[in-house]
């Protein structure tokens, strides 16, 4: 019997509050940046809530499960993960609190301990069940009213670009908020499919994202600028420019373009037999090569190619005879970069021993050498072909004045984007995210039941389930969604036991988080609070404008957020919680080296499954 | 894997500038920074901690990289200007100085964080809109027709670095040649996109400075004997490998290959690489330059029929060898070299300084290529000498993109100071509404700004002096420390930049309060030139990185450090 440990409601409650207290420090319109250094002396900036917590290094399997749902939750919708912390701990608090008083005044002294044990997990499974059979109708009934739906033709408007900045004003310095939500906007619109769901752009987007940026350190933030074309992150290789000819002719090979006489583990047997003849010198062999990588050049030489680019470092025969040809070629370009160079110039890639015709071959409107920060890279503009004629490509040059910040708002703009294509999924889900869902439960170990459960959790929040809002609604920022939603959830007054009802715990969870944000002033929650309810009560006031009229000077309009992904952020804190409150014993197993081991140490007793397996 | 170490927990710093220790780090930099700040700023000594070799230096790029700290927001305070340094090269100090005195005086004046955040960004936007104007008092146009201010900005860069221990005459030796190297790379007769010539450095140790010389074309090291009877004024022709031609067959493969034992493939190598030593004989060709190895039995053989060979050249060389002789280098060994892949290469000659011999290769016609050989006494002063050269030849290249610099001996600072004062207490009331604060609060803020700003002037004095600032133009004087009240009275002379002498008679110690007022132009008064002028470009983008960095200091809650 491996050590175990017993894991009482009130320690789960002190690891949660823990998290929470180092969030809460990034938290909301007030808060800071957390700087953090790795162990390879890096020194990193953020005010994410996930890059946070993954930098502690947690000790106990629980605080890391956490983190891992947190982890998960934000990779999916790229947004919440301090208020899901923050959300998670008020509603272990809530729950600790119920159990503590509600039994021990109808039970026997003696069994409250045993009482209390059982209470919360029955909270759990009741909270669960609220959220995955009412929630959606209640938002889509109570909440979503309130708000309205951004048109992707908004972006250019004010709607869209507040609803980026109230995004960035989670996420970055203050004074740099609103000069970076422009700049998102602008790529946006710039990226923008005009006959395609924005949901495809957005997805687009976020998938080529690695080859869409660049972070340039040593100058200020605002010298962050959007850029025509792709930049391709290498230099020549040759020296000479490309030709002034338009438009460049572009080939981009996979492979070397000198073949490889001997691939490793080939022999070549030279001189056996024959004598000293010409054929068996191994100059003949060396020479063959040469002989047919200058027809290659001369084959692209009649084609009229200017630029190569190629994924591998070609011999320098290669780059010598290029050279001479008056072609320029970039080596070593990224998979990425390839990638997306061939999807927006729909060219075909030149493969070893394939002969190179007109498909291979790409018209660029320009191709030049760009200086960014201390290093020279290649910019490439795509001409109007059918393909690429519904955007106007364009890269994003991020500035700062170290590596820290400038991946800080990579990573924020990248947030941004998953958080918008979020807010715009179509409402029905593709069936991707189910089975990507099996996929990852296959992994998990049969033995411990807990497993699939956690993954299930981990995993973006009912996969299966359709999106049920219409894409694009959004809500005032600020605590209105969750004022709103805890005035919706149905009161009774209590349950037979004398404890309170789930949604009662949810609705004072869901009043931790305005709280939070108005927490400098309490004087300001309470009139937040009551102007939205009375806003409620009177209803023939158009919200979204109401807000922004009645608000008084120091707390202008906070911003919007998404619906989507707040409804998103309430199902997966009831997961995280539910399975957190049903291990009750941690297991310290001793295969330390077992790379599934974390996972492991956590057993459940609750389970029946478990039972029935034993 | 054999052994696996449980991972440390993190160390978890709250609120890292309310923390004493950490101030007092940051206050230790900066003094540090402070110190070498100037042209008398003071040296450092360098040293790793096995005895390695010492350097001396007062420049950031050499000083900060060497400074280690276990506090990440020092660290990360250090990468931003390094980060700096590697784009402009100067107003390194500038930077460090400006954000570190930012963070003090912040606390000092117990300003609320992101009150200072906000009041920082809006000053600087005040300072760097003011830069941009037309009528900026401190800025002064490039005139790329006369050389004078090119000769100043060269001039004040050389003379902000003491270790190098250069007098007055070689000063203006080493600035007179960073001007005309960098006019000698800027090509006259190509229209359109202009492609900058190279410059490549040569150092010889042990000569004096004054032997230090600008050449055009190119300075390579021999180690050969180079018969002096060869040298000749006609023009050369040149070949350039950048392959090797040892007689490895490195792009066959890694596979292996068995050989019979009768058949010697290294000498069908051999003949081959003589069979292209023959094509170059036959094309009458010169010189010959190689990346990488030259196999000796080739090299003979060249030498034998009058080719000069020069092998193991290294990547470096290549492009501006390339240029200088108008061709690109040949990689194929089996094929004919094609007539248009040889080049040209006028005046072989050689030249020797000190210990080192060079062949000197020259343009035939114009091309942008030269050499600058920098001699000095020793290797320290070598070392120092080199980093100012370099960040002098970047400075040059700055005014390219911006042809202005601004004023230099602390004046550009003093002035941006009563501007941003005057500015502040202008706008008090409708400023301090837009960010929601009072106004009190706001000129607080502007007041930590300016006097952080007037901190960096008065970094530039060491010897116990004071810093004062007239109450007209707002420029920066030093008043030594024995000076007297009626010393005072009588004039200081000229101010830090040489651009105004004595005009007024009110002063204002800088660390002292004083009403704001102001700065005036100088009208008219054009017959005096600035003597010290700074780089413009550097110094905007220095004034952007250290108020942004210093928001950032600011903005910082909570320090996570891994340990492991």
């Amino acid at each position: 019997m491996p050590p175990s440990e017993r894991l009482p409601l009130e320690q789960v409650l002190e690891i949660v509050s823990a998290l929470e207290a180092v969030v809460l420090r990034s938290f909301g319109p007030e808060g800071g940046q957390v700087l953090f250094t790795r162990d390879t002396g890096q020194a990193m900036l953020s005010r994410s809530g996930t890059c946070i917590l993954s930098a502690l290094h947690l000790e106990h399997p629980l605080a890391r499960v956490v983190v891992e749902s947190v982890w998960k939750h934000s990779r999916g919708t790229g947004d919440g993960s301090k208020t899901f912390i923050l959300l998670l701990a008020s509603l272990l608090r809530g729950i600790s609190k119920a159990t503590s008083r509600g039994p021990s005044a109808s039970h026997a002294y003696g069994f409250t301990e045993a009482a209390k044990a059982a209470a919360a997990p029955y909270f759990a499974n009741k909270l669960l069940e609220l959220v995955s059979s009412d929630l959606d109708d209640l938002i889509a009934v109570n909440v979503v009213p309130y708000g309205f739906c951004v048109s992707l033709e908004d972006f250019t408007t004010h709607s869209g670009r507040l609803l980026l900045a109230s995004f960035f004003h989670t996420r970055v310095s203050h004074v740099h908020c609103s000069y970076l939500s422009e700049l998102t906007c602008e790529m946006l619109n710039r990226w923008k499919y005009k006959s395609d769901l924005p949901y495809i752009s957005f997805q687009f987007l976020s998938d080529n994202f690695p080859a869409l940026h660049t972070p340039v350190s040593g100058f200020p933030v605002s010298s962050s600028r959007l850029i025509e074309g792709q930049v391709i992150h290498r230099d020549f290789a040759t020296p000479c420019l490309p030709s002034k000819q338009q438009p460049v002719k572009v080939v981009v090979f996979t492979d070397y373009m000198q073949p490889i006489l001997l691939s490793t583990g080939d022999v070549l047997k030279l001189g056996y037999g024959g004598g000293v003849t010409p054929e068996s010198s191994i100059v003949h062999f060396s020479a063959w090569t040469e002989r047919s990588l200058e027809s290659v050049i001369a084959e692209l030489q009649s084609l009229g190619v200017s630029l190569l680019l190629s994924a591998v470092k070609q011999s320098d025969a290669a780059v010598a005879l290029a050279t001479q040809a008056h072609m320029s070629l970039v080596e070593c370009v990224s998979e990425e970069e390839l990638s997306l160079f061939v999807q927006l110039s729909g060219v075909t890639p030149v493969s070893r021993g394939c002969t190179i015709q007109l498909e291979h071959v790409a018209a660029l409107s320009f191709c030049r050498p760009i200086l960014l920060g201390g290093h020279r890279y290649v910019q490439v503009a795509f001409c109007e072909s059918p393909k690429s004629s519904k955007v106007n490509p364009c890269s994003l040059v991020i500035c700062g004045p170290g590596e820290g910040q400038t991946d800080q708002y990579i990573c924020a703009i990248r947030d941004a984007v998953c958080m918008l294509m979020t807010t715009w999924e179509p409402k029905h889900t593709s069936e991707t995210t189910a089975s990507r869902g099996t996929l990852q439960s296959d992994k998990g170990t049969a033995s411990l039941d807990m497993t699939p459960t956690f993954q299930s959790t981990a995993n973006k929040p009912y996969g299966l389930k359709k999106c049920v809002f219409e894409p694009g609604c959004v809500i005032p920022a600020g605590g209105t969604f969750e004022f709103l939603l805890s005035r919706a959830l149905p009161n009774p007054s209590s349950d037979t036991n004398g404890l309170p009802s789930v949604s009662q715990l949810l609705a004072n969870a869901l009043l931790s988080v305005p709280r939070q944000i108005y927490s400098h002033s309490p004087k300001l929650f309470l009139q937040a609070q009551t102007r939205i309810m009375s806003l409620v009560q009177n209803p023939s006031n158009p919200f979204s404008l109401g807000l922004k009229e009645s608000t008084p000077g120091p707390m202008v309009d906070l911003g919007l957020e998404s619906v989507t992904c707040k409804y998103q952020l309430i199902l997966a804190v009831v997961q995280c919680a539910t399975s957190v409150l049903r291990v009750d014993t941690v297991l310290h197993t001793r295969t330390a080296l077992h790379t599934q081991s974390k996972k492991h140490t956590i057993f459940s007793r609750a389970s029946t499954e478990d039972e029935a397996e034993d | 894997m054999s052994r696996v170490e449980k991972k440390a927990p993190s160390v978890c710093t709250d609120l890292p500038l309310n923390n004493a220790e950490v101030c007092e780090k940051l206050h230790l930099m900066k003094e540090l920074l402070k110190s070498c700040y100037g042209p008398r700023g003071r040296l450092k000594h360098v040293r790793n901690n096995i005895g390695g070799r010492v350097t001396t230096s007062s420049a950031s790029s050499v000083i900060l990289p060497a400074l280690y700290s276990s506090q990440p927001l020092l660290n990360l305070i250090k990468t931003s200007v390094l980060n700096h340094i590697s784009r402009f090269s100067d107003c390194g100090l500038f930077a460090g100085v400006f954000c570190l005195s930012l963070l003090e005086q912040a606390r000092r004046h117990e300003l609320r964080e992101s009150l200072a955040i906000k009041v920082n960004k809006h000053c600087l936007s005040l300072c760097t809109s003011y830069l941009q104007r037309d009528d900026c008092a401190c800025r002064v146009k490039i005139d790329f027709s006369s050389s004078q201010n090119l000769m100043t900005l060269a001039g004040s860069i050389i003379s902000s670095k003491p270790a190098c221990l250069l007098t007055e005459a070689e000063k203006l030796h080493i600035s007179t040649m960073a001007v005309r190297a960098f006019l000698q790379t800027i090509p006259c007769s190509s229209p359109g996109p202009v492609t900058l010539g190279q410059t490549v450095t040569v150092t010889v140790r042990g000569l004096p400075v004054l032997d230090s010389a600008m050449f055009p074309g190119l300075l390579v090291e021999t180690h050969d004997d180079f018969n002096q009877t060869d040298s000749s004024s006609e023009l050369l022709r040149t070949v350039l490998f950048s392959t090797s031609l040892a007689g490895d067959l490195a792009e066959l493969g890694d596979g292996t290959i068995e050989a019979d034992p009768n058949l010697d493939t290294d000498l069908q190598i051999l003949d081959q690489l003589l069979e292209l030593g023959k094509q170059l004989v036959e094309d009458e060709v010169r010189l010959c330059v190689c990346q990488k190895v030259i196999h000796p039995v080739l090299q003979q053989y060249l030498r034998s029929h009058g080719v000069v060979v020069m092998e193991r050249l290294g990547m470096a060389l290549m492009e501006p060898l390339g240029t200088l002789a108008g061709t690109q280098p040949v990689a194929t060994l089996h094929a004919r070299i094609p007539s248009t892949a040889y080049g040209r290469v006028k005046n072989l000659s050689t030249k020797q300084f000190g210990f080192k011999t060079m062949l000197h290769l020259q343009a035939d016609g114009e091309a942008a290529v030269c050499t600058a050989v920098l001699c000095h006494r020793n290797e320290t002063m070598l070392d120092e000498l080199k980093v100012v050269w370099r960040k002098t030849e970047d400075v040059l290249r700055l005014t390219l993109k911006e042809p202005s610099a601004l004023l230099g001996g602390g004046c550009t600072e003093t002035h941006l100071s009563a501007y941003v004062k005057h500015k502040g207490q202008q706008e008090a009331s409708e400023t301090a509404a837009g960010l929601r604060c009072s106004p009190a609060e706001f000129l607080l803020g502007v007041k930590v700004f300016c006097r952080s700003l007037d901190m960096v002037a008065r970094s530039l004095e060491h010897d116990g002096g004071s810093s004062a600032m007239d109450l007209n133009h707002a420029h920066h004087w030093t008043v030594s420390a024995n000076a007297s009240e009626e010393d005072m009275a009588g004039g200081l002379g000229l101010c830090g930049c040489g651009l105004v002498e004595n005009s007024s008679t009110e002063w204002t110690f800088l660390n002292t309060e004083y009403a704001e007022f102001c700065p005036a132009p100088l009208l008219g008064d054009s017959c005096r030139k600035p003597t010290v002028l700074d780089s413009f470009t550097a110094k905007v983008n220095a004034l952007q990185v250290a108020v942004e960095t210093a928001n950032l200091a600011l903005d910082v809650r909570y320090v996570i450090k891994d340990v492991n």
